[in-house]
C-alpha cells in the first residue's frame, strides 16, 4: 500500500510541472481568463500566423528527411555489410559529442556557401543531422531484430532489396519509424538555438524563437505569465502526440530497438 | 553487445561471392543519404571548427594562422578552469541521481499491474517537453514572482521570507537545474532501462529464486549484470549530455551566482559570441570533442573486454 | 488581426513596389540616395518598438523600404557575430551602445566618417553615443535611442513618510536617508532597490554617482579600470549598508535584471535608480505618482549614463548609399521630434531637447536636459568587461557589495583591466 501511495505521489510531483504551467498560463490578476495568451499573440514580437506555419514547415520537412535517411540508413547499418560501415556508424554517433555552440557558427558559414542562408530547407538539414544518432542507432536495431526468414521469404518472391524493403520490412520497423518520426518533431518544433543562428528574417522565424522573446520582452522585464502561455502553448501538440502514439513508441523502444 | 558494437553480419554464409559484393554495394547505397548528411553538415563544419581552431579568426577579415596560441592560451584562463570544475561535478551529481532515479522509476513500473501504464505516461511526458521550453517552464515555477514553490514552502513553515532558487546561493542554483534535468529526463532514461528490464527471460528469475535467492542477490546478480549493455548506454548519453550542458544553465541560472554554475559549453558561448574570439572558442571545443572521444572509446574498451 | 493583415498586405505591396524600383536601378538609371532599395534592420527586442517607429514613419514617405528583425535581448550579440562570420550582415544593424566600440574595431560597420560630417546637425548629435561609434579616428555608428538612469520614486510613499514629494534627494546621502525614512513604514514596504546580481544594471546605476562626485571608473581609453578609487568605494559602501539594513529590498541581492521593472512597479519601492523610459511604463499601470530626479554623488552634484542603442550600416550591406538616407534621416528634426519625441522618448539630438511634446511634462524637459551632463563610457571589451554575467565586473561589485568589499575592489581593478586590454 505505502509503495503504491509513494508512486502516486512521484507521479504527481512529474505531472505538477506541466499543470502549474498550464494553470498559470490562464491565470490573470483578477481572475482566469485568456489575456496572458492574447499578449502571447499579439505583443510587438509575439507569435504570428507566420510562424506557425513555418515551424510546421520546418516540422514537416525534418520529419520527412530523418525518416527518409534513417530508414535507408538504418536498413543499410542493419542488413547489410559495407566498406566503411562501422567508420560511418561511429562517425554518426560522434554527432552527439559536439558542442552546439560552435558547430553552429560553421554550419552558418556552410549553408551561405550552399546558398541554403536564412532557409527553412537549410534549417531542416541542420536539425535532420542532429537527429541522425538516435535516429540511426534506432532503426539500425529494428532492423537488425526483423527474423532473417522474413526478408528471405521476400528475396525468394523474387523481390530486390527495395522490394523487400518498402512492402514487407517498413511495416515491421513501424514502431521505430514512429518513435523516430516523434522526436524528429519534438526537437524541430521546439528547438531554440538553430534557428536563431540560421535565420535571419522575421517573416521566416519559427514560433520557439517567439516565445523565448517573451522572456526578455520590455526592457529585460520578464511577462512569467505570457512566457507560461507560450511555454504551455509549445508544449501541447507534441504532448498531445505522445499520448495518441504512446502504444507505438513504447514499443518501439520495446522492440529491442535501444536494447544497446 | 554494446552500444558501439559492430552490427551482426547478416550475410548467409551460403552467398555466392559474386552476389555478395553486389550486395555490398547495395548496403553502400542505402547508405549513402546518411553519408552525404553526416559528411556535408558535420564532417566539413567540424573541419571548419578544427582549422578556426589554429588561427586567429576575426569575424570579418582575413583570417592569420597563430597555432598553438588559441590552445596555449586556454591554460592560463580561470573561467575556464572554474568552468571545468563545475562540469566535472555537475556531471558526476546529475549522472548519479539521474541514473538512481531512472532505474528506480524502472523498477518500479517493470511489471504490468493496475496504473502501472498511468504511471509510465506520466514520468515519461516530461520528455515531450523541449528543453529550452523546460527551462523556460522552470525558470517560471521557481521565481520568487509567479511560482508556486516559495508559497507552498511558506505555507507549511519550511520557508521564511524571500529566497531566489535560481541565483540565490551556489547550491540552490545547481540544485534547480538538477532538478530541471532529473524532471525532464527521467522518464526518458526510464523507458530505455526498462528496454533492458524487460528484455531478460522471466525463467532466469525463476530459477534463481527456486535456488532461494534473496530479491537482493538477484537484482545484484542476474538484473544488473544482464543489464549492463543498456546500463553503458544509458551512462554514456548521461555522461555526454551533462558535459556539454548548456541550455539549463543559459536560461535557469545565467552561470551564477558568482560564476558557480558556468559550464564549458558557456564559456565557449562567451569566447565566441562575448569576446568575439572565435579561434579560442574553436579550441575548447576541439579539446572538449578530444575528452568526449576518448572517453567513450575507454568505456567502449572496457565494456568489449568484459562481455 | 485585421490590422495586421492590412498591415502584411500593404508591407507585400511595397515590396512588390520595391522589386520595381531595383529593377530600374539595375537597368543603369543612376543610384540615388532614395532608389527604393529594400533594407534589411536587426535590432534588439528591447529596442524593437523604437527602430519600428523609425522606420514606419521613414516608410511612409521614402521608396526605399526598411524592414526591421528583432531578436532576442540575451542572444543578439551571438546572431550579429554568426552573421558577420558568415558574411551576411544586414544593411543596418544597431546595438548597445556600449558594445558600439567592439563593433567598430571589428570592422561590422561601414565607415560613416565623410558622411556624417557632412550632416549640418553633425554638432548636435549626442557627443557621447557618436564618440562609442568611433574608432581610430573613424565614425562607425551614429545614436538610434537615448536612455538615461535617473532616480525615481514614489510621490506617495514620499509623503507617508513625511518627505516632501516635491524635494527628491540632491545628494546620495539624502537618497539614502530618504530611503531609511520610506523603510520605517514597514510592512513589505522597502526603501530602495537595486539590480544586485546584473552587471548591466549597476554599471548603469551606479557610475552616474561616482561622475557626479569627480570620480571615474576607466581612463578615457577604456583601457584601465579605476574601479579601487575613493568615489567608487563609497558608493558601494553605501549601497552595501543599505542592504544590510534591510532598507533595500531583500531581493536586491539576487536580482539579475528580469523582474527589475516588476519591484518598482509594485508600488512597495520609495526610491531607486533606474532607466529614465520607464517613467511612461511604470506609469502607465501605477495607482500611485511617480516623481524623478537626477542620479547625484555622496555630497550632490549630478550625472547619467547616457545609454540606448547605436545604429551603423553593415560592413557587407550593398546598398550604403540608401542605408545612410535612412540614418540621416533619423537624426533629422521630422524624426526626432515626430517619432522619437512624440513617443515620449528621449531626442537624440541636444539641440532638440525641448520640443512641442516635451513642454507638455516639465519632467521630460528635465531629463532630456540631462543628457549634456552625462557620460557614456568607452571601451573596445564592454560586453565582456562588464555586462556579461561572466564578466570580472560581476564579481568585483559582488564582492564589495555583499562580501570582502576592501579586496574585491583591488582585485576587480586588476581583473577588469586585464579584460579591457585584451
Amino acid at each position: 500500500m505505502s509503495r503504491k501511495i509513494s508512486a502516486a505521489a512521484l507521479a504527481v510531483l512529474f505531472l505538477f510541472p506541466l499543470l502549474w504551467s498550464a494553470w498559470a498560463s490562464v491565470r490573470t490578476p483578477t481572475g482566469f481568463g485568456l489575456e496572458n495568451y492574447r499578449r502571447l499573440f499579439t505583443s510587438d514580437n509575439g507569435i504570428r500566423v507566420e510562424h506557425v506555419v513555418n515551424s510546421l514547415t520546418v516540422c514537416a520537412l525534418t520529419v520527412g528527411g530523418t525518416l527518409l535517411v534513417a530508414t535507408l540508413g538504418g536498413y543499410a547499418f542493419g542488413r547489410f555489410t559495407f566498406p566503411g560501415k562501422n567508420a560511418l556508424f561511429l562517425l554518426t554517433l560522434a554527432i552527439l559529442m559536439v558542442p552546439y555552440a560552435t558547430i553552429l557558427i560553421a554550419l552558418y558559414v556552410l549553408l551561405e556557401w550552399i546558398g541554403l542562408q536564412d532557409s527553412l530547407i537549410g534549417l531542416s538539414l541542420v536539425l535532420i543531422m542532429f537527429q541522425l544518432p538516435f535516429s540511426i542507432f534506432m532503426m539500425r536495431n529494428a532492423f537488425e531484430a526483423i527474423p532473417k526468414e522474413l526478408e528471405e521469404s521476400a528475396l525468394i518472391d523474387g523481390c530486390t532489396s527495395f522490394g523487400a524493403l518498402t512492402r514487407i520490412m517498413l511495416h515491421a520497423v513501424r514502431p521505430g519509424l514512429i518513435t523516430v518520426g516523434l522526436f524528429a518533431f519534438l526537437t524541430s518544433w521546439s528547438e531554440f538555438f538553430a534557428p536563431l543562428i540560421l535565420l535571419n528574417s522575421t517573416s521566416k522565424f519559427t514560433v520557439m524563437l517567439a516565445v523565448v522573446n517573451m522572456r526578455t520582452a520590455s526592457f529585460g522585464a520578464i511577462d512569467y505569465a505570457a512566457l507560461e502561455a507560450g511555454v504551455t502553448f509549445m508544449a501541447v501538440p507534441c504532448l498531445l502526440l505522445f499520448l495518441v502514439l504512446q502504444r507505438s513508441y513504447v514499443q518501439g523502444f520495446m522492440s529491442g530497438a535501444l536494447r544497446g | 553487445m554494446t552500444l558501439l558494437a559492430p552490427a551482426r553480419p547478416t550475410v548467409l554464409p551460403s552467398t555466392p561471392p559474386r552476389r555478395k559484393r553486389n550486395k555490398q554495394w547495395i548496403g553502400a547505397l542505402y547508405a549513402a543519404p546518411t553519408a552525404f548528411v553526416v559528411g556535408m553538415f558535420f564532417v566539413v563544419p567540424l573541419g571548419l571548427v578544427v582549422w578556426m581552431s589554429l588561427h586567429h579568426w576575426p569575424l570579418l577579415g582575413a583570417p592569420t594562422i597563430n597555432a598553438p596560441e588559441n590552445y596555449a592560451g586556454l591554460a592560463d584562463d580561470e573561467l575556464l578552469r572554474s568552468a571545468v570544475w563545475f562540469t566535472l561535478k555537475y556531471t558526476v551529481v546529475v549522472t548519479v541521481l539521474l541514473f538512481v532515479l531512472s532505474f528506480g522509476l524502472a523498477l518500479m513500473v517493470q511489471h504490468r499491474r493496475r496504473g502501472v501504464g498511468l504511471l509510465r505516461t506520466a514520468f515519461f511526458l516530461p520528455a515531450a517537453v523541449g528543453f529550452a521550453s523546460a527551462s523556460l517552464l522552470f525558470l517560471g515555477l521557481l521565481s520568487d514572482e509567479i511560482g508556486p514553490v516559495n508559497r507552498i514552502l511558506e505555507s507549511v513553515g519550511l520557508l521564511d521570507g524571500y529566497v531566489s532558487w535560481t541565483s540565490g546561493s551556489a547550491n540552490t542554483a545547481l540544485g534547480s537545474a538538477v532538478v530541471l534535468v532529473l524532471w525532464r529526463f527521467a522518464g526518458f532514461n526510464m523507458l530505455i532501462l526498462l528496454t533492458g528490464l524487460q528484455a531478460i527471460p522471466l525463467d532466469v528469475y525463476e530459477a534463481a529464486r527456486l535456488d532461494g535467492a534473496t530479491r537482493f542477490q538477484i537484482f545484484r546478480r542476474i538484473t544488473v549484470p544482464l543489464m549492463r549493455p543498456t546500463i553503458a548506454l544509458v551512462l554514456t548519453l548521461m555522461i555526454t549530455g551533462s558535459l556539454l550542458a548548456f541550455d539549463q544553465f543559459w536560461i535557469l541560472t545565467r552561470g551564477g551566482p558568482d560564476n558557480s554554475t558556468t559550464s564549458l559549453v558557456m564559456v565557449i558561448y562567451r569566447e565566441a559570441f562575448i569576446e568575439l574570439d572565435l579561434g579560442s572558442a574553436a579550441a575548447i571545443s576541439v579539446a572538449l570533442l578530444g575528452v568526449l572521444i576518448v572517453f567513450n572509446a575507454i568505456q567502449l574498451g572496457v565494456l568489449r573486454r568484459r562481455s | 488581426m485585421k490590422r495586421l493583415l492590412s498591415g502584411t498586405v500593404a508591407a507585400t505591396l511595397l515590396l512588390a513596389l520595391a522589386a520595381c524600383g531595383d529593377d530600374k536601378a539595375a537597368s543603369g538609371e543612376p543610384a540615388t540616395a532614395d532608389s527604393g532599395a529594400k533594407l534589411t534592420l536587426w535590432t534588439r527586442a528591447a529596442t524593437e518598438s523604437v527602430s519600428k517607429a523609425y522606420a514606419a514613419a521613414y516608410n511612409a514617405t521614402h521608396k526605399n523600404q526598411v524592414e526591421v528583425t528583432a531578436y532576442p535581448n540575451e542572444e543578439y550579440p551571438a546572431k550579429l557575430a554568426s552573421a558577420a562570420g558568415a558574411k551576411a550582415l544586414p544593411d543596418l544593424f544597431a546595438s548597445d551602445v556600449v558594445f558600439a566600440p567592439q563593433y567598430a574595431s571589428q570592422g561590422l560597420w561601414l565607415d560613416i566618417t565623410d558622411k556624417f560630417n557632412a550632416l549640418p546637425m553633425k554638432d548636435k548629435v549626442a557627443p557621447a553615443h557618436v564618440r562609442n561609434g568611433t574608432w581610430k579616428g573613424k565614425n562607425y555608428a551614429v545614436p538610434h535611442t537615448i536612455d538615461m538612469s535617473v532616480m525615481l520614486y514614489n510621490k506617495d510613499l514620499f509623503t507617508k513618510a513625511g518627505l516632501d514629494p516635491e524635494k527628491p534627494p540632491t545628494s546620495l546621502t539624502e537618497f539614502a536617508a530618504a530611503a531609511r525614512a520610506v523603510d520605517k513604514l514597514g510592512g513589505d514596504i522597502n526603501g530602495t532597490y537595486f539590480g544586485g546580481n546584473c552587471g548591466g544594471c549597476n554599471v548603469f546605476t551606479l557610475w552616474p554617482s561616482v561622475w557626479a562626485a569627480g570620480g571615474d571608473v576607466m581612463n578615457a581609453e577604456g583601457t584601465a579600470s579605476t574601479i579601487d578609487s575613493k568615489e567608487m568605494a563609497d558608493v558601494f559602501a553605501l549601497y552595501r549598508k543599505l542592504y544590510d539594513e534591510g532598507v533595500a529590498a531583500p531581493a536586491s541581492k539576487d536580482e539579475a535584471g528580469p523582474t527589475w521593472l516588476g519591484a518598482l512597479q509594485s508600488g512597495k519601492i520609495g526610491i531607486a535608480p533606474a532607466p529614465s523610459a520607464w517613467l511612461g511604463i511604470i506609469e502607465e499601470k501605477a495607482t500611485f505618482k511617480v516623481g524623478i530626479a537626477p542620479i547625484s554623488g555622496i555630497n550632490g552634484g549630478e550625472s547619467t549614463f547616457v545609454g540606448g542603442d547605436s545604429i551603423g550600416i553593415g560592413a557587407t550591406s550593398k546598398n550604403a548609399a540608401q542605408a545612410w538616407d535612412f540614418l540621416a534621416w533619423t537624426l533629422g528634426d521630422e524624426a526626432q521630434v515626430e517619432v522619437v519625441a512624440k513617443g515620449k522618448g528621449v531626442p537624440t539630438r541636444t539641440d532638440l531637447a525641448s520640443n512641442k511634446y516635451s513642454s507638455a511634462d516639465p519632467r521630460i524637459v528635465a531629463i532630456n536636459n540631462l543628457m549634456g551632463k552625462g557620460k557614456t563610457p568607452y571601451a573596445k571589451n564592454f560586453n565582456a568587461t562588464y555586462n556579461d554575467p561572466q564578466s570580472p565586473w560581476n564579481t568585483a561589485y559582488r564582492g564589495a557589495l555583499f562580501g570582502d568589499a576592501q579586496k574585491s575592489l583591488g582585485d576587480g581593478a586588476t581583473a577588469l583591466t586585464a579584460s579591457l586590454k585584451k
